[in-house]
């Protein structure tokens, strides 16, 4: 296939057409911070980490749903985008309640390794506080709302990989919650196979194993993109 | 006489502050003391709503300095909603652990925060009276009474990588296994801490004669007394039974199952205080309340189970006939032999074949609605009880701490002190001092109580039958 040209930071490249900016600057070891992105799934540009610029455009776009073009001219470290990653992190910190000192995920965390990143000393949104559901009626898995970002990771693995789609989006704004089945509690499940890989698919604390504690868990969101290489192999 | 009630405003409640309010009766005498406990921080309500198996990761927040009697307390009401039991070598790591935690919480408060009274003398230079002090006239008790709270940290930090908030003690044992290499570390310390520990008891026993008077004086009056111990009545400070004892040493009720702690203990709330009122049930809230903590294990227990401790154990029975010590002034003194034990103890668990073996941890899940757990805190035995729906998640959740349980007892300590020291609106000279020393006998685990470095932080209300303030003092 041919490949295209383009710049990106000041620095030119032949790359693959139809691939998105996020995938190439990934093959090319440029960081751009994600969160809704899991290799394996289709993206959807939810939680706006993704942010570059692109010479002609004034909007920032997000790379992982922007597919690049011959000569883009695409800028990933600018001021303007550090600006608003700090904003969307201390958001996503003040919408729900994140006490990681208690989190199941503390340490082993992508939302707090975001914080790192952006270096979040401070948050200047007031918190919401909400009051959300800690669902604990399946068997082997919790579901906790305070601390769920709504990157849709889980639901699309559910729908995508493992075909079941218990999961679903319910609600707009701050009312936005994700729901099993039809609203009604995880343990009722009609369609949930209890395969777990919206656990290991979930950047936070929010979705973990009953069984352990903190300091105990381990997620590994990688095996998702294994799984869907798998299965194109066997085809 | 018609009792009134008294109405501490939110304002007169300093956090940080030892909050104490004096009521005089109608010829200025006075007739009642209360020491005010103002950091409730709503952990009982919070953890409503969560999984169960959270609580060993939310409950040692409580309290900076016993966060591992926290954990354990929780494991085990875990435990049993699991229905499952520990293996041998997650018990020694847990013994070993929670050693550590009540070895640093004794050097901290005899090393750091007492001794300076002790050395320095109650009437020195209140800026010079601390742990700074005692480094410029005293630098090898200092330096050794850091080392020792230090070989206490290392105990958790080897065992699990974290020196204080612990993580690793897990519902079935332990998530992380000792090393060779960090036993021997541990074992490094055994003939240091020792030494160290004998020093200690040294500087008591020289305080105590030098100063007869001041040391009976200590709110001296008997309570019941309420500790855990093995199946032989010996020292216990992980796993055991509760024994209850009068003030005359008569056994009340022996090898309870702390499970059952309802029955043998009651709770009221007092509108002065965040802190519930624990009492001893049999006897009612107004006989009933009871001390918990060095000086009440070491009044409970028939023996230690180490013999330099033991040997230190018999000195303190002897003071009293066999009788149980009421004198406030000796939580110091049993903080040392307790501390005595635990290193020999150590050294003892050290040196089991078991301790760095692999096998850790048993697994368990949801089985039962309720949980009980008990251990003893560096301040008292401690209860955590959890109920929970047929998921796991928490309905109710009940912690009954130390600090608590001694809440009467310290309410009647300063009591005894307000009456040699007030009357009227006259506060005579060295009360603060007093109150302040009699406070740090409990070593209360609260943030008042924990300032190292110069005075507690205190406020003094004293008022009349009426309510009307008649005279505040504020130290900060
Ligand atoms: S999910 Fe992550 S960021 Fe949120 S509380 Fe847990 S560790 Fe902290
Ligand atoms: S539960 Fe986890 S994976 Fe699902 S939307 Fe929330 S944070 Fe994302
Ligand atoms: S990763 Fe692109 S918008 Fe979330």
């Amino acid at each position: 296939m041919n490949k295209i040209p383009v710049i990106i930071d000041d620095k030119s490249f032949e790359v693959d057409p139809h691939k998105t900016i996020l995938e190439v600057c990934r093959e090319l070891d440029i960081e751009i911070l994600t969160m809704c992105h899991l290799k394996g799934l289709t993206d959807i540009g939810a939680c706006r980490l993704c942010l570059v610029e692109v010479e002609g455009i004034n909007k920032l776009l997000s790379a992982c749903t922007t597919k690049v073009a011959a000569n883009m001219v695409i800028k990933t470290q600018t001021e303007r985008i550090k600006k608003y990653q700090r904003i969307t992190t201390e958001l996503f910190f003040a919408d729900r309640n994140h006490v990681c000192a208690v989190c199941v995920s503390n340490g082993k965390c992508e939302l707090q390794n975001l914080g790192y990143k952006v270096e979040l000393d401070r948050i200047r949104y007031p918190h919401l506080f909400p009051q959300c559901e800690v669902d604990t009626s399946h068997p082997w898995y919790v579901m906790d709302h305070n601390r769920c970002i709504m990157c849709t990771r889980c639901v699309r693995v559910c729908n995508e990989v493992e075909g079941a789609h218990n999961w679903d989006v319910m609600n707009r704004g701050h009312q936005v919650r994700i729901i099993s089945d039809f609203n009604t509690p995880w343990g009722e499940s009609s369609t949930c196979t209890s395969c777990g890989k919206c656990l290991h698919a979930c950047p936070t604390g929010a979705i973990w194993p009953k069984a352990i504690v903190q300091g105990q868990l381990e997620k590994n969101p990688g095996m998702v993109n294994e799984l869907v290489e798998r299965r194109k192999m066997k085809l | 006489m018609d009792k009134r009630k008294i109405f501490i405003s939110p304002v007169t409640r300093i956090e940080g502050h030892a909050n104490i309010t004096i009521e005089l009766d109608d010829n200025g005498n006075v007739s009642d003391a209360l020491f005010h406990v103002n950091e409730f921080r709503g952990f009982e309500k919070f953890c409503e709503g969560r999984m169960y198996t959270e609580m060993p990761t939310i409950t040692p927040r409580i309290c900076g300095i016993c966060p591992t009697s926290h954990t354990l307390a929780s494991v085990k009401a875990c435990e049993m909603i699991q229905g499952i039991q520990p293996t041998y070598t997650a018990n020694l790591l847990r013994r070993l652990m929670h050693i550590g935690q009540n070895l640093s919480s004794h050097a901290l408060s005899f090393f750091h925060l007492s001794s300076p009274d002790f050395l320095l003398g109650y009437d020195s230079d209140p800026a010079k009276r601390n742990i700074l002090g005692i480094a410029e006239k005293f630098p090898d008790i200092a330096v050794r009474g850091i080392r020792l709270r230090k070989f206490g940290q290392e105990l958790s930090e080897r065992i699990t990588g974290k020196k204080i908030h612990i993580m690793g003690i897990v519902p079935g044992g332990m998530a992380y296994p000792l090393t060779e290499e960090n036993r021997k570390a541990l074992l490094e310390w055994i003939p240091e801490a020792i030494e160290t520990v004998q020093l200690g008891i040294n500087i008591i026993k020289k305080f105590h004669e030098d100063n007869p008077e001041m040391v009976a004086s200590f709110a001296n009056s008997p309570t019941l007394y309420l500790g855990t111990v093995g199946p032989g009545g010996e020292h216990e400070l992980y796993d055991g039974k509760l024994r209850f004892m009068d003030g005359d040493g008569i056994i009340l009720q022996d090898q309870l199952d702390p499970a059952k702690y309802l029955d043998f203990i009651a709770e009221r709330s007092v509108n002065w205080s965040y802190l519930k009122y624990p009492y001893y049930k049999p006897y009612g809230f107004d006989k009933g309340f009871y001390r918990v903590g060095p000086l009440a294990r070491l009044n409970v227990c028939s023996r230690m189970k180490t013999p330099l401790a033991q040997e230190e154990f018999e000195k303190f029975k002897h003071m009293s006939g066999g009788k149980p010590v009421h004198g406030t002034f000796y939580y110091h003194y049993t903080r040392l032999i307790e501390a005595l034990s635990d290193v020999e103890d150590a050294e003892r668990i050290l040196n089991d074949p078991e301790v760095t073996s692999l096998h850790i941890q048993h697994h368990g899940r949801w089985n039962y609605a309720e949980g009980i757990g008990s251990s003893e805190a560096p301040r008292g035995t401690l209860f955590h009880h959890y109920k929970t729906d047929e998921t796991g998640k928490l309905l109710k959740v009940n912690l009954l701490i130390a600090t608590g349980q001694n809440n009467p007892s310290m309410n009647r300590s300063v009591l005894e002190v307000a009456k040699q020291y007030v009357k009227g609106d006259d506060i005579k000279e060295g009360m603060l001092n007093r109150v302040e020393s009699t406070i740090r006998c409990y070593d209360p685990c609260l943030s008042c109580s924990t300032h190292a470095l110069g005075q507690m932080p205190m406020v003094i209300e004293v008022r009349d039958r009426k309510g009307e303030l008649v005279k505040r003092v504020e130290r900060n």
